[in-house]
């Protein structure tokens, strides 16, 4: 059965409702450095979606208990703010955003050299201002810009892109309406450097062929953000 | 923003080199491959490869001069701020030789708020950072002016072979100390320690650009001039 506001075919003539491909992003738009009092921050748009992600650290671990005698605890926090969905939405933490906090320091604790500061916590905080589906893999690319920023050594930066399956189609990088109604989402994020995975999730089915295609268009689609990522930090200092 | 850059500018993940060679800070080696580990410019030697950080906290090394904020009295020593990830710890034999704790109170000699500018004596494996007061030209520094600038952009402030710091010292006739850790403090008359801080903040401001030695004093003339 139909769902109140679904649309009728995902893909008409082989292109998506947004006007794009099966296997086009929206556009990423990264800039680095945007807040004076945090150590590292990043401002990200992607489509619709608009994410401010700011990074401390390394420094004193409060509460004392929490800190490790061998290496920096990292703590992340992605929040929504109550204005960032059309229905208002309640502030605070819930389970989702727990959630999405939880696997985004399990994305980035991989790259993050933890082992140099003893003693210490780096502590990451992702603002999600505007939401438009795959807000969790916007935050980590903004959240490992940030900390790039911020001057924490990392084996590689983060980037993230999710695949999903609509009208029995596989797509990247869905927008809120293939989100909502769509079959499946999977959100990815690597290490381009050695092409590990640092983040896989699926929601959803997918046959095996299926997941196998949209990995790798995930995986494409993180390579495209990887590219804009290194120009945002480049950009802030006119590198070369 | 700034003109290009003298150094290549590196991200963390990029490839710099291979083989055998020494590593400085801000780089680390996966098999046979070197890369950088932080964003900045890269420095390589003949034999020897790092990275220059462009931003980032302080991270203290044995031997640093840096500028404190005692934050509490302890029983034997203070707590010190010294803008980094660790706070520094000064025993009270490392201000004063031959104190006897058990009949000073601490807190008289040193109280909160103070500030210091001493050198780091010793890291231990998990990071405690013991400072020392012990050394010449360590002191308590009252009265004058604090800045707190990014600690990545000191090297520059003082210049190869001190040239910069020298120029201002020398030009705006008032005292400057740096710290290792991005703080500096200034002494002297107020109209000139405000030329002189005007002059570090463009130092951290411009820190890439070249000529700032030669920019940066004509300034300090230009606005002595005003005075």
């Amino acid at each position: 059965m139909k769902k109140v506001g679904e649309p009728e075919k995902f893909i008409i003539k082989g292109k998506r409702l947004d006007g794009r491909n099966p296997d086009e992003m929206r556009e990423v738009k990264i800039k680095a450095g945007v807040l004076k009092r945090a150590d590292g921050s990043a401002y990200l748009e992607w489509g619709g979606n608009k994410v401010i992600a700011a990074c401390y650290g390394p420094r004193e671990v409060h509460p004392r208990h929490l800190s490790r005698s061998h290496k920096a605890i990292l703590r992340c926090v992605y929040n929504m703010a109550p204005f960032s969905v059309n229905d208002r939405k309640r502030p605070g933490p819930d389970r989702r955003s727990t959630e999405i906090s939880k696997v985004t320091r399990q994305t980035l604790e991989p790259v993050v050299f933890t082992n140099l500061f003893p003693r210490t916590a780096i502590d990451v905080f992702i603002e999600i201002l505007q939401a438009n589906a795959g807000t969790r893999c916007t935050g980590i690319t903004a959240a490992s810009v940030a900390l790039a920023d911020a001057g924490i050594p990392m084996r590689d930066l983060v980037p993230a892109c999710a695949a999903g399956k609509v009208g029995g189609e596989i797509v990247l990088d869905m927008f809120d309406v293939e989100d909502n109604y769509g079959e499946a989402d999977l959100p990815v994020a690597i290490m381009p450097k050695s092409g590990d995975i640092s983040l896989l999730q699926m929601d959803g089915n997918f046959t095996d062929a299926e997941f196998k295609k949209a990995l790798k268009l995930a995986i494409l689609g993180c390579e495209t953000v990887y590219e804009v990522q290194k120009n945002a930090l480049k950009e802030k200092y006119g590198g070369n | 923003m700034p003109e290009k850059l003298s150094r290549k500018m590196v991200l963390p993940g990029e490839l710099v080199a291979k083989g055998p060679i020494k590593l400085g800070d801000g780089v680390y080696r996966e098999g046979e491959q070197i890369y950088a580990a932080i964003m900045g410019l890269l420095d390589h030697k003949k034999d020897f490869i790092r990275v220059i950080p462009l931003t980032g906290k302080y991270i203290p090394h044995v031997g640093d001069y840096v500028i404190g904020v005692v934050m509490d009295a302890m029983f034997s020593g203070w707590e010190i701020d010294i803008n980094s990830a660790y706070n520094g710890i000064l025993n009270g034999r490392d201000y004063i030789s031959d104190i006897d704790i058990f009949q000073t109170s601490l807190v008289k000699i040193l109280s909160p708020g103070s500030m210091i500018f001493a050198s780091v004596r010793e890291i231990t494996p998990t990071k405690k950072v013991y400072i020392t007061m012990t050394d010449n030209g360590a002191r308590v520094l009252r009265g004058g002016r604090f800045l707190t600038i990014n600690p990545t952009r000191i090297p520059r402030l003082i210049g190869k072979k001190s040239s910069m710091i020298s120029m201002i010292k020398r030009e705006a006739q008032c005292t400057v100390l740096v710290g290792q850790n991005g703080r500096v403090w200034l002494n002297g008359k107020p109209e000139i320690m405000a030329i002189a801080a005007m002059a570090v903040e463009r130092i951290e401001k411009e820190a890439q650009r070249p000529g700032l030695t030669d920019n940066i004093k004509k300034m300090i003339i230009e606005e002595r001039e005003k005075l």
